[in-house]
């Protein structure tokens, strides 16, 4: 990795380093490495430019610097009781609001309520040519004008440098509780996932791993109400039930990415839909080296790698099931795998964001 | 002018409209104040006609405007004169419900009530719900990032819609998205929701659908003052709930709609405030406590809970017919729906009423409390001289309210015709040239809904007033 990071700590010396350097990336603690590194970009990290600069609790929203750690937003946020509903990812890693937003990523609990592209509401950010854009707004419901914060979201430092963003934030639950579901086939782990998404009962977050043979569900609320509706699971799933104590580090061993046993240093993203799972549960069947987890009711597949081995045979199921994956951590031939899409218009709208091609280009097959 | 004939062989001459008479429905949506006459309509039946029309206006650099049931209230699907309108009706096949993904396909013009009909005997729904959605379509919610008296909790149309197939402005055909609510890269989908028929027409739009809440509280609570109602909102939001909906209606809106559904809300209320928590049926017992107990503070002196489903769709009757019940009080009006910080909610209302007050215009005021998102009914008669032009001036005076404030112009009707030359009163010279860049990356002709969003010279034509006659019917409302 190119260690030669600059980390401008003002506005006026970011825009400097901007409109002076030929090629930037700009990235944030890098806790998404291979979404932060580039062979002939000059990498700026926003890190130096971090705090909150407006926390109305009333309003439900806060802005921040982009350097900001999602630490210390969900500290400053806890104090009144609010949170970020889409399980950040990476937090105890050290990740930043902007690379969050760069990488487009998303926990367990986006299930509820929606994930980070549901959350960000504005973004001011700095073109290649050093302008300052304003996109989107500050108050939590806004149709006004192009939805560009949306469009930063998954952009990984390709379409501007993020300088500031304003979140939606939801209260509290007042407690949670975990679930385990053993499962002893994907079959019934499937169906019992859809069950349990479709019930009355609002869960917070139902997550599979398929080594563990088990589905993870988490109901979030007033402790007695939990109770209840746990209760209901019981009595639906009966033995196959088991209520976890220590719930809190199921989930946070899916935000950090560290649920396998072993250390695995490579991380994929893989969004995925239900003809795409019975593929990857066979080939971590097959791969000591690949361990599998899926969050959001089965919506995106994690999966945790040994070797860029792993790696090329993960993108060769990827391709053959038509779906694209990201690989966000380690040091991968290249981070884009599998299928992605290669249109006309990606190309159109980077040129638009980036006329004078300042940042590297996006991702394509 | 460029001949029609390519185009024409599109379609067979039933769907290919240049007759006055059927031409006239065509000529004005949502926002009757204005209308303009199309050269030609066209009524696709299939995805490939869509996609064939598409190719022939932007070879042709001819003008279309898609529409869909054409209740935008920003003027969103007014046509372009001498242009193409799009007709999507037909393209009104729900092609996939998949129960186990909880996710629906649909054609643009799939009316958006019909989604939540279709999947019910699931267990789910659709969840935006402009207070239109009896005939509003979900190619236009797309378009107009549609809201509803939802937002606060589930947001609005952008928040659904995981996937898209559609048709660009330069005839390219794209998927963003897919069948996942998440993605990896730039997040197109969400892009195109709410870019106003600018860049192209979904064709195929993938939508993410709920279950069902198993139980609703729905109260409704009567205050002796504007103030008052505001602070109570103000206090249900510090409690920590977080409810489906929260509404306000003033004296004036009350009355209208009395008048119009005798609706039984509390005689004598200068406000009332609607709040309905949703959920598990033991999470919303416990909350309807912790909501009581809020509630009990707020010095109201009417209290009114839905004891059933009939009851609540009651008390909800005198909240979505507010907007249509207004025309009893005045032949026309105005409805913005401009946005302000929620704490400002109270300061906004203030200045409004002074604004009335100054301009000698009646205003109504019915409103998404929970997200701050404001829609003062600005009452006139458009056959007195001058009276629109005295209305689009107070209008004019409340967006600037709004953005003074640090809100928006707009929370969930879009920009459209309405509220173009607000657009870079909001957004800054270099905001607003990125955002003609992207407009010109989907349409470097610029023959996609032109005249709408942007400040520009495609004027449309001032046209006599009065509801519209869905509104008038009580079908529709200005949400």
């Amino acid at each position: 990795m190119n260690e030669s990071v600059a980390s401008p700590r003002t506005f006026d010396e970011l825009r400097t380093i901007v409109k002076s350097e030929a090629s930037i990336l700009p990235v944030g603690n890098r806790t998404k490495q291979p979404l932060a590194t580039d062979p002939q970009a000059s990498v700026i990290s926003l890190r130096e430019m971090k705090g909150i600069l407006e926390y109305e609790p009333s309003e439900f929203t806060f802005t921040a610097y982009a350097g900001t750690t999602i630490r210390e937003v969900n500290q400053a946020l806890q104090q009144r009781q609010q949170y970020l509903p889409f399980d950040p990812m990476l937090v105890d890693a050290g990740a930043t609001l902007g690379g969050s937003v760069g990488a487009g990523l998303s926990g367990p609990g986006r299930f509820r309520y929606g994930g980070l592209r549901d959350f960000v509401l504005g973004v001011k950010f700095l073109s290649g040519d050093g302008e300052v854009i304003n996109s989107g707004g500050k108050v939590v419901k806004n149709a006004a004008g192009f939805d560009i914060p949306k469009l930063l979201t998954g952009s990984m430092g390709r379409l501007g440098v993020m300088v500031e963003m304003t979140f939606k934030v939801f209260p509290m639950p007042g407690s949670d509780q975990t679930l385990a579901v053993a499962c002893e086939s994907l079959e019934t782990a499937m169906q019992r996932m859809s069950v349990a998404a479709a019930s009355a009962w609002e869960l917070d977050a139902i997550d599979y791993r398929p080594a563990a043979k088990s589905i993870f569900l988490r109901v979030a609320g007033p402790e007695e109400v939990n109770q209840i509706l746990a209760k209901k699971i019981n009595d639906l799933w009966g033995a196959d039930v088991t209520e976890l104590t220590n719930g809190a580090a199921v989930w946070q061993a899916v935000t950090e990415l560290e649920w396998s046993q072993e250390s695995r240093p490579l991380a994929v993203k893989v969004p995925v839909h239900r003809s795409v799972m019975g593929p990857l549960v066979d080939l971590a069947g097959q791969r000591t080296g690949v361990d599998l987890h899926f969050s959001a009711a089965g919506a995106v597949a994690w999966l945790l790698c040994d070797s860029q081995d792993d790696v090329d045979q993960l993108d060769r199921v990827l391709l053959e099931q038509k779906v694209a994956g990201l690989v966000v951590r380690g040091a991968p031939a290249r981070p884009n795998i599998g299928s992605w899409p290669r249109t006309e218009i990606s190309l159109a709208v980077k040129q638009a964001m980036d006329p004078i091609s300042k940042f590297p280009r996006l991702f394509h097959s | 002018m460029t001949s029609l004939e390519g185009l024409a062989s599109i379609f067979p001459p039933s769907r290919f409209v240049r007759d006055a008479a059927n031409q006239a429905a065509f000529e004005s949506d949502g926002l009757t104040a204005f209308r303009a006459k199309p050269r030609a309509v066209v009524i696709p039946e299939t995805a490939e006609e869509v996609i064939a029309a598409v190719r022939w206006c932007h070879e042709n650099s001819v003008p279309f405007v898609a529409r869909g049931s054409g209740t935008s209230l920003s003027g969103g699907s007014l046509p372009v004169a001498d242009g193409i309108v799009i007709a999507l009706n037909r393209m009104n096949r729900i092609l996939e419900i998949d129960p186990d993904e909880r996710i629906a396909v649909v054609e643009p013009g799939v009316v958006n009530q019909h989604v939540s009909d279709a999947t019910a005997k699931h267990g789910l729904y659709y969840a935006p719900d402009p207070s239109s959605q009896s005939v509003c379509t979900i190619g236009g919610n797309v378009a107009f990032n549609s809201g509803g008296a939802h937002c606060l909790k589930y947001g609005m149309t952008s928040n659904h819609v995981i996937g898209c197939k559609a048709v660009l402005a330069t005839g390219e055909v794209v998927t963003m998205g897919g069948r996942s609510v998440e993605s990896v890269g730039p997040d197109y989908t969400g892009l195109f929701c709410g870019s106003e028929g600018l860049f192209g027409i979904g064709l195929e739009i993938t939508l993410r659908l709920l279950p069902k809440p198993e139980k609703f509280h729905t109260v409704l609570v009567g205050y002796q003052s504007l103030q008052a109602a505001g602070d109570a909102v103000s206090a249900v939001i510090d409690s920590g709930l977080l409810p489906g909906a929260l509404e306000i209606m003033d004296a004036l809106a009350i009355e209208a709609a009395e008048a119009a559904v005798a609706c039984g809300y509390p005689p004598g209320a200068a406000a009332v405030l609607i709040v309905e928590l949703e959920g598990p049926a033991e999470k919303i017992e416990h909350e309807r406590k912790q909501l009581d107990a809020v509630l009990a503070k707020t010095g109201h002196f009417a209290e009114r809970v839905a004891v059933d489903e009939a009851d609540r769709l009651s008390i909800w009757r005198g909240r979505k017919s507010a907007f249509s019940a207004v025309g009893r009080l005045s032949p026309d009006f105005l409805v913005q729906d401009g946005v302000v910080p929620r704490k400002r909610l109270g300061e906004a209302l203030v200045r409004i009423e002074q604004l009335s007050r100054e301009s000698g215009i009646r205003v109504a005021n019915v409103f998404h409390a929970g997200d701050g998102n404001l829609h003062p009914l600005i009452m006139f008669d458009g056959k007195q001289d001058g009276a629109l032009e005295k209305a689009e001036e107070l209008a004019a005076q409340l967006l600037r309210l709004c953005i003074d404030m640090g809100g928006s112009i707009t929370g969930e009707h879009g920009v459209g015709v309405e509220k173009r030359d607000f657009l870079p009163e909001m957004f800054d010279a270099t905001t607003m040239e990125m955002m003609e860049r992207l407009r010109l990356a989907f349409d470097p002709r610029l023959v996609a809904n032109p005249g709408k969003m942007f400040p520009g010279t495609e004027a449309p034509t001032l046209t006599q007033n009065g509801l519209h006659p869905l509104e008038k019917a009580g079908v529709i409302s200005r949400e």
